[in-house]
């Protein structure tokens, strides 16, 4: 039987119509419970729609390291499985670690974003005087086949999706070079700051 | 030259398909990209995990039999809490637009003049028959509300929930190691009882450089 086949013969039998019915009897239960809103304000309609174009991997990035800064050293600090030492230490651990990951996830995302913007052109982007963009195999190295205007938001998106897609990569070798380093010497620094350890963690 | 350019224009065109599929499916869903992303970027961090200590020279072969599966643990606690709650949460924002629930003023019109029917229903989409301005601004709706979401859903999953799962797991990891150490203790090294809570800072470093970083390193 072929992978189409078992999937129709799952979503056909009795069991599973059973269980999506029911499913989908709590998630309506849950959605109804929600009052239809209509966004009346022009400003917040217009802050929507910029978060939606604007925000991105980079930002978001942006966003989970500084409330990670604000929560989860209030977590390690407030672990009641370690003793008071090793949660001190544990506090300056997450604090650099957050540093250090987030300073290099945010600027290689910006990074790797750019490089694509550079090399993904179409036969309608144009450069900043307004001048349509010469093509070659490099600036197009990356640009997709089905892709509609330049300034459309999918190409924008598109953009983003493959610049974050790109960074990951990167940062899988920059994670070795750049982050474990960098979060040791912060480490270290805090943990200095903050009174010092009886033994040495610097090794 | 010559050669690097033909090189560039046949992996140009290799990679076609996959570049045509990403401008399809994320192009106008950048909530679900960051989900997709954010489980690849875990996915590669944790794999960054397991060949540190599978490579690590200082780490026994008998450790190393034991810290591959507890990093893959590691990393399925990561990846699963990371993909459950963002995926949830981004999706409900998604849904909520979708079955006409938040809408602009613009998209009332429309729905009021088209006489749109079950409007609230988990299977509707009021997308369905749109075009023009209205189809514009809902796609912009969508966009920010599933980015909204998708950012509330992933602070709820990386800086609260994960860190909380993690700390749990870890400590008692850590004895278990520590039991299984101390069995192999020589005379005249300090042995540290595994049942006695909570951790101290001696058997915390014991543990904590023995491997390349802790595991909540997310690229």
């Amino acid at each position: 039987m072929s992978l189409a086949g078992i999937t129709s013969y799952i979503k056909n039998s009795y069991l599973y119509r059973v269980a999506k019915s029911g499913s989908n009897k709590v998630q309506q239960a849950f959605y109804d419970c929600i009052p239809n809103t209509s966004i009346g304000s022009e400003k917040w309609q217009k802050r929507i729609k910029w978060v939606g174009s604007e925000i991105s991997s980079p930002e978001n990035r942006l966003i989970l390291g500084v409330t990670a800064l604000m929560s989860q050293p209030f977590i390690d600090g407030h672990n009641k499985n370690v003793d008071a030492e090793t949660r001190r230490v544990s506090v300056c651990r997450t604090i650099a670690k957050i540093i250090a990951g987030t300073s290099t996830g945010v600027l290689i995302r910006y990074g790797c974003i750019g490089a694509i913007n550079k090399w993904s052109k179409l036969p309608s982007s144009v450069d900043k005087l307004g001048q349509k963009v010469k093509l070659n195999k490099l600036n197009t190295f990356f640009s997709p086949g089905n892709a509609g205007h330049d300034l459309s938001e999918a190409v924008k998106q598109y953009r983003k999706t493959l610049g974050t897609i790109l960074s990951l990569f990167v940062m899988s070798i920059t994670n070795f070079v750049i982050d474990a380093p960098l979060t040791r010497y912060l480490t270290n620094k805090f943990i200095d700051k903050s009174g010092g350890v009886k033994h040495d963690t610097s090794k | 030259m010559t050669l690097l350019n033909n090189m560039a224009e046949i992996t140009s065109k290799k990679f076609m398909g996959l570049k045509n599929y990403l401008y399809k499916h994320y192009g106008e869903e950048p909530g679900k990209m960051l989900v997709h992303t954010g489980v690849l970027s875990w996915t590669l961090s944790a794999a960054a995990q397991v060949m540190a200590v599978a490579f690590n020279d200082k780490i026994s072969k008998k450790e190393k039999l034991f810290l591959i599966p507890q990093e893959c643990a590691d990393a399925a606690i990561n990846i699963l809490s990371f993909y459950l709650v963002t995926n949830a949460f981004t999706n409900f924002g998604v849904k909520l637009v979708k079955m006409g629930k938040l809408t602009t003023p613009k998209i009332d019109k429309y729905l009021k003049d088209n006489k749109i029917a079950d409007i609230g229903k988990i299977t509707t989409d009021i997308s369905k028959n749109m075009e023009g301005e209205v189809l514009d601004e809902f796609k912009s709706l969508k966009s920010g509300i599933s980015m909204i979401t998708n950012t509330i859903g992933s602070i709820a999953s990386c800086n609260i929930l994960t860190p909380i799962l993690r700390n749990e797991y870890a400590a008692r990891k850590q004895k278990e190691i520590l039991s299984k150490n101390n069995l192999s203790n020589k005379p005249n090294e300090i042995p540290i009882n595994p049942n006695s809570k909570p951790l101290n800072m001696e058997a915390y470093q014991k543990l904590a450089y023995s491997k390349f970083s802790n595991s909540g390193m997310k690229v």
